[in-house]
């Protein structure tokens, strides 16, 4: 049995590390090119979101690859994503001639019963802690990736060579692979902090924008073009508020503790604007915006897969809510003919906005005094 | 003097009769907005995010043209009435979408949050519409009762019999929207081709045959449209199945590539899937309906 999964972010790194630590044998998903989103459409219904097309063109070329167990993600609920795996089950049936078996791993039982179900089969010889305890590095190696590149959005603006702070985060997230336990884990992390502290000045204060929406779009690079090392190097502090590790540590630990509270926390921030739940990642961005709204940004980017059914449902309150408070916001709707000057000419326009924004309230200030 | 609104689209189709009823049973004066138009289309799509699905552009189109005729607009948050189906995310955020739309006063919007059809529930639901009409919440309640009670009389349905259909398949709102499908029904009349729709069979045998053997499928109108189709491609008197959707339907365009191979391609009916939008202009709607009869005559 080979397994194959598609691909999110810096997802790779961890489970990569989770499936070796446990002898499952994988194909190394082919890093997402023209060509993946080429197949990708190709086997999708024209209108479905562009995650759907990705993961399934992970898919196929994790099967061109020799893989014949594909792994991917269910769970019912309002939004498109817990249908992809039986749709894309079709999709590969088409094209696959020899047997294969697909997993899918619900999120809405419980991650990680599911998870942890799905990784006793494929490896039978592992002990129950061997299982419990790769998952919990997976999750904190995932942790590390994230706070480096929090790390990364707010030294590299404040350094005089962001280019290089975007190297560092990434060699350095590339030699987590290696690591056996969670004290190595922590030491890369520290040492990465340490390290882009000492080339950053913390005197300074550069413009600030929250990245918020949909949880793939915002989270694979391919996707958005890299959208945070752009802003990075444009000397842009941006937040990113959708984390990956942060979602695996709710829905895992905490949910399996019953202190699963992420719900209740975003209905409550984003009132008056959204007083419900709307599914997939909706009523976070919301709130998020709300927040940012509150706390002083200059600006936020909301990034969604072109119909995206919760994100639309959200951007009307995102629309009330940028009006209400003055905030700019750059919405950013994604498919798979999205290019990348085209995105980077709008996010270069967006941030000549705020800047002149800045300054102009800075003089205004400036004369009142 | 009180007046509530009631925007006729959506779930409308559905549940519109029961709407009314509630409120006359409690007292209150209702309207329905007028049928759709081309105005309703284009006000709503004024209103609308580029991305939303029609049928939302259409409702607030009818949310629109009903804010100066009434004091309330009804707008139900409908999310879940069974507990393994949901309903998608644009009715789950109805009122928040009205509500961010209009920026209307919050209290001229009667929206109670429908989620499960428990006692606890349905009560509360009965208890936040009273309190926008200052109306006791047991007569509310009460009230709701008579009138599901006399909903579920209506439904007297039927579909055995021996003539020839074509089935027309989709979302009720897409179904009973005359703007839409209007044009379509004239194109199959006038081939002497009766129609067959959803609604002409009871319910419960849609979402049974849905349930049984198409348990993955978790939306609550989806399942409908799959059962509808599992039932009449089961029936040898229905001589082709057309699908109507709509642009920017989330479900549909995975739901529409499932029918499609488990269940439309195996049947060996012909079918055909039409597809709506804002734009739509008759002379392609009625081609590809006409290409579909004709579709029909060769393979008998």
């Amino acid at each position: 049995m080979k397994v194959v999964y598609p691909h999110m972010g810096y997802l790779n790194i961890p489970i990569n590390h989770m499936l070796n630590s446990l002898d499952i044998s994988y194909v190394p998903t082919p890093r997402i090119t023209k060509r993946t989103v080429e197949i990708g459409s190709l086997h999708s219904p024209e209108s479905v979101c562009l995650p759907y097309k990705l993961t399934l063109g992970n898919l196929l070329e994790g099967i061109d690859a020799g893989a014949n167990c594909l792994v991917t993600i269910c769970g019912a609920g309002k939004c498109r994503l817990g249908f992809y795996n039986t749709v894309q089950k079709i999709s590969v049936s088409k094209v696959m001639s020899e047997p294969f078996s697909f997993y899918a791993i619900n999120t809405s039982t419980g991650l990680f019963n599911s998870l942890y179900n799905f990784l006793r089969k494929a490896s039978p010889r592992s002990s129950r802690i061997t299982i419990a305890y790769s998952i919990a590095k997976a999750i904190k190696m995932l942790k590390a990736i994230d706070t480096m590149n929090d790390a990364k959005n707010y030294y590299g603006p404040r350094s005089s060579n962001p280019e290089l702070l975007i190297d560092i985060y990434k060699t350095n997230v590339t030699k987590l692979d290696k690591c056996q336990s969670f004290k190595e884990i922590e030491h890369i992390k520290d040492q990465t902090l340490e390290l882009m502290r000492s080339c950053a000045d913390e005197t300074m204060k550069p413009l600030k924008v929250g990245l918020l929406g949909e949880f793939y779009v915002v989270v694979e690079p391919y996707v958005n073009f890299e959208i945070e090392d752009t802003l990075v190097k444009l000397g842009v502090e941006v937040k990113r508020l959708v984390s990956t590790a942060d979602w695996a540590y709710a829905q895992t630990l905490l949910r399996a503790l019953k202190l699963y509270n992420e719900e209740t926390e975003h209905l409550d921030g984003a009132r008056p604007y959204m007083n419900y739940h709307v599914g997939g990642e909706g009523l976070k961005t919301a709130s998020e915006a709300l927040r940012c709204a509150k706390n002083g940004y200059d600006g936020i980017i909301h990034a969604y897969p072109f119909g995206c059914m919760p994100e639309v449902v959200s951007e009307y309150a995102l629309k009330r809510i940028t009006a209400d408070f003055d905030l700019p916001m750059l919405a950013l709707s994604l498919d798979e003919h999205s290019s990348g000057v085209g995105l980077t000419t709008r996010i270069e326009a967006f941030i000549d906005c705020l800047r002149r924004r800045k300054t102009q309230r800075i003089r205004k200030n400036a004369a009142l005094l | 003097m009180i007046k509530v609104g009631i925007p006729r689209g959506l779930l409308f189709y559905d549940y519109g009769s029961l709407w009314s009823d509630f409120f006359t049973k409690l007292g209150v004066p209702t309207i329905t907005s007028s049928e759709t138009t081309k105005k309703t289309l284009t006000d709503g799509t004024n209103l609308a995010i580029d991305e939303s699905c029609l049928p939302l552009k259409i409702f607030l189109g009818h949310v629109h043209a009903l804010l100066n005729e009434c004091t309330h607009i009804f707008v139900p948050r409908i999310a879940q009435h069974h507990k393994d189906y949901y309903y998608c995310a644009k009715f789950a955020g109805l009122p928040d979408i009205v509500r961010n739309s209009f920026n209307i006063d919050e209290r001229r919007l009667i929206s109670p949050n429908i989620e499960s059809k428990n006692l606890y529930h349905t009560f509360k639901a009965c208890r936040e519409a009273a309190n926008c009409l200052d109306a006791s919440p047991i007569k509310s309640y009460l009230s709701y009762l008579h009138a599901l009670h006399e909903y579920k009389n209506t439904q007297n349905l039927s579909c055995k019999n021996k003539d020839t259909f074509v089935a027309v398949v989709g979302h009720s709102y897409l179904l009973h929207e005359p703007f839409f499908i209007q044009e379509i029904k004239n194109v199959l009349s006038a081939q002497g081709m009766k129609i067959a729709t959803p609604d002409q069979v009871p319910p419960k045998t849609l979402y049974e045959l849905s349930a049984e053997l198409h348990p993955e499928v978790y939306w609550q109108l989806s399942a409908k449209i799959v059962g509808a189709a599992q039932y009449f491609c089961a029936l040898p008197n229905i001589k082709g199945i057309l699908v109507i959707s709509s642009f920017g339907c989330g479900p549909d365009s995975l739901i529409n590539e499932y029918i499609d191979n488990l269940i439309l391609k195996p049947s060996g009916k012909p079918y055909t899937f039409v597809n709506l939008d804002e734009h739509t202009g008759n002379a392609g709607i009625v081609t590809r309906v006409e290409a579909f009869l004709d579709l029909i005559e060769w393979r008998q």
